[in-house]
């Protein structure tokens, strides 16, 4: 009780008490979560508008400046939003808490806790709309962001502050991408923090992505920042952004953020509805003409910041879902012209379960070539090229006509090397397990090696370099290239490995 | 066909010859007969509101005080003296009007601007951050 009379007490002095005269308008109408207001000519674009209820002071925010009326779109429920009410304008930006205390919390678009626990309280607060940094304060990017999954660190790296787009089907194991992802930040100790933006995603499914996080020990180097498909569009709208000014926190501060996206597809589709109820003349697909400028702008604020600005970095791995594979829909152009690659995940190679389902021929990594380890990029030479031939091979082996020897042994290899790179999910790799698996394929010792037994053998090399090699492999997990003396050690153990799982 | 004109622009040269000294009635009548033509007659009253923010903008502002009991000549002439620094308006016409809805306190309305400073709207922004907390 005590507590509770000097909470009000506080909260009482820090009423606002201003003694300036606030500008005001009235609402017109309002529906559909849009409200057109009367007055307010000094309001600005994405500027903070705040409406007096009965039941309360609703928040809005102007997204159309016309000559006589304003549109704005409410971050609340229009159930107590009524024509005639005044509108004050708060004659700030919209900002959420940034900080440190957000990690490990699962919170709204908007900042606000929405796990039940106790409420935060941050330092600082972040603009939500934000421009991205300029070029002279940019660094290329030269760090690796390692995912864990060795077909994504092998054949398309990503760098610290790129943009690598996640697209493919429903259900093609696009979010798992991007759990290993999260979880290998902990597991590897790289000391980037995860931001999972969740754009319209059922509840039920951001539960489960809490609990897995808990469960492997990542949730406390994590940002959670939720939307349901039952709030209102504006938040959805607001979300990526939110989260992004929660990430650029760290970034700015000489740390590192991985922002994820789960899914710019909802978020243009949130954003279409809300052009479309504010009127605004509707495009290709009904998009509205500046929906290219809706992600370019959220994308651009990834970066690796130059020294002189901390070296921190934000990455983003903002995720789009294609229907029936068709990446020359809208929005999958546009964002695949925005980022700096994409991982195409196909339906095809999920069902035969080759998982990660990575189309090795439509995917790329622009940037992350100079990103990648050394000791990766010394074994993972023409692995890319290899499997896009395999898989082109591939359908011609199956008529069964007579093959060349070369063409024979590409078609063998690649299935070994198809085997090796299916990963189970939540299991990412270290940098030494990546390159002792690839090297067994690659360099041919596991040629011997029937390809259904490919991942049992992995799995014994593995096990075994481990227990007998600890030293060498701790070595190499720094990522360096490997010395003659270590790729000795993986040969022998590997030919060792490979004849017990003789054909 | 022509352009509709926006209401600002209807209000802003309303609000001109008001300044100019045409008689009220004359402007009233101009106008009324635009709105009729236009089937603009349901924004009668926006125009209005433009009006007197043009107006105001231009030293002339009638302002509204809100309270809960009828304020003394003293408080207003205070409360003038507020408006007038705040605004740079030459000529304040103040009118009191008493609710008791608002509780205490006083709310000072000016074409496009407020200072509310009621108890009942201190509490509805406590009853806002509560929720929110």
């Amino acid at each position: 009780m005590t507590e509770l009379s000097k909470e009000l007490r506080s909260a009482i002095e820090r009423l606002e008490t201003g003694k300036e005269l606030d500008e005001v308008g009235v609402i017109l109408r309002v529906g559909d979560g849009v409200a057109w207001i009367h007055g307010l000519r000094k309001a600005g674009y994405s500027e903070v508008l705040q409406i007096e209820t009965p039941e309360g002071i609703v928040e809005a925010f102007a997204l159309n400046l016309l000559e006589d009326e304003i549109g704005a779109v409410l971050l609340g429920s229009d159930s107590a939003v009524k024509a005639g009410q005044t509108v004050r304008l708060k004659g700030e930006v919209l900002t959420v808490p940034v900080g440190p205390e957000l990690l490990g919390r699962v919170v709204d678009a908007l900042g606000r806790p929405i796990d039940g626990g106790a409420p935060i309280k941050t330092k600082t607060r972040g603009a939500v709309e934000r421009e991205a940094i300029g070029v002279m304060g940019r660094k290329s990017v030269h760090e690796p962001l390692m995912t864990g999954i060795a077909a994504i660190d092998a054949m398309f790296p990503i760098g610290r502050g790129q943009r690598e787009l996640i697209i493919g089907d429903r259900q093609t194991g696009k979010t798992a991408l991007t759990i290993d992802t999260m979880i290998n930040q902990a597991k590897q100790n790289t000391g980037v923090i995860n931001v999972y933006v969740a754009i319209g995603q059922k509840r039920s499914k951001v539960a489960r992505l809490v609990e897995r996080l808990k469960q492997e020990g990542v949730l406390e180097q994590t940002i959670i920042v939720a939307t349901s498909p039952a709030d209102p569009a504006s938040l959805l709208y607001i979300a990526p952004y939110a989260a992004t000014a929660m990430g650029e926190y760290f970034r700015d501060n000489s740390g590192h953020a991985l922002m994820i996206y789960d899914d710019l597809t909802k978020h243009a589709v949130a954003y279409r509805q809300m052009s479309l109820l504010l009127r605004r003349p509707p495009g290709r697909e009904a998009y509205p003409g500046d929906v290219f400028y809706l992600h370019s702008r959220l994308l651009e604020r990834s970066a690796k910041l130059s020294d002189e600005l901390g070296g921190g970095s934000l990455t983003a791995l903002p995720i789009i879902e294609t229907q029936a594979g068709d990446i020359s829909a809208y929005i999958p152009t546009n964002v695949i012209s925005i980022t700096d690659g994409q991982i195409f995940l196909e339906t095809d190679l999920f069902y035969q379960g080759i998982r990660p389902a990575i189309s090795a021929g439509l995917s790329v990594s622009r940037v992350g070539g100079a990103a990648q380890t050394s000791a990766v990029k010394s074994v993972s030479g023409n692995l890319k090229l290899g499997l896009s031939q395999f898989r082109e091979l591939a359908s011609f082996a199956q008529f069964g006509s007579d093959l060349d020897a070369s063409t024979k042994s590409q078609i063998d290899r690649g299935q070994r090397l198809t085997e090796l790179l299916k990963q189970p999910q939540y299991q990412p790799l270290s940098v030494w397990e990546q390159v002792a698996s690839i090297m067994a394929i690659t360099a041919g010792y596991f040629d011997t090696v029937a390809p259904a037994k490919i991942k049992d053998a992995q799995a014994a090399l593995l096990t075994r370099l481990s227990t007998d090699h600890k030293k060498d492999m701790a070595e190499l997990d720094k990522g360096a290239k490997p010395s003659e003396e270590i790729q000795k050690t993986i040969e022998t153990t590997a030919l060792a490995v490979a004849k017990g799982f003789k054909d | 066909m022509a352009r509709r004109l926006s209401r600002r622009s209807v209000a802003r040269y309303a609000g001109d010859q008001l300044l100019a000294g045409v008689a009220v009635g004359e402007i009233m009548t101009l106008l009324a007969a635009y709105l009729v033509t236009e089937k603009q007659t349901k924004h009668a009253g926006l125009i209005i509101r433009d009006i007197e923010e043009y107006v105001a903008e231009r030293g002339h502002v009638g302002a509204t005080v809100t309270s809960a009991f009828a304020l003394s000549e003293e408080t207003l002439s205070e409360l003038r003296k507020y408006i007038a620094e705040h605004t740079q308006a030459t000529d304040i016409s103040l009118h009191n009007e008493v609710d008791e809805k608002v509780l205490g306190g006083v709310k000072i309305s000016l074409p496009g601007k407020e200072l509310d400073q009621t108890i009942a709207t201190q509490l509805t922004a406590l009853k806002t951050r509560f929720k929110k907390a």
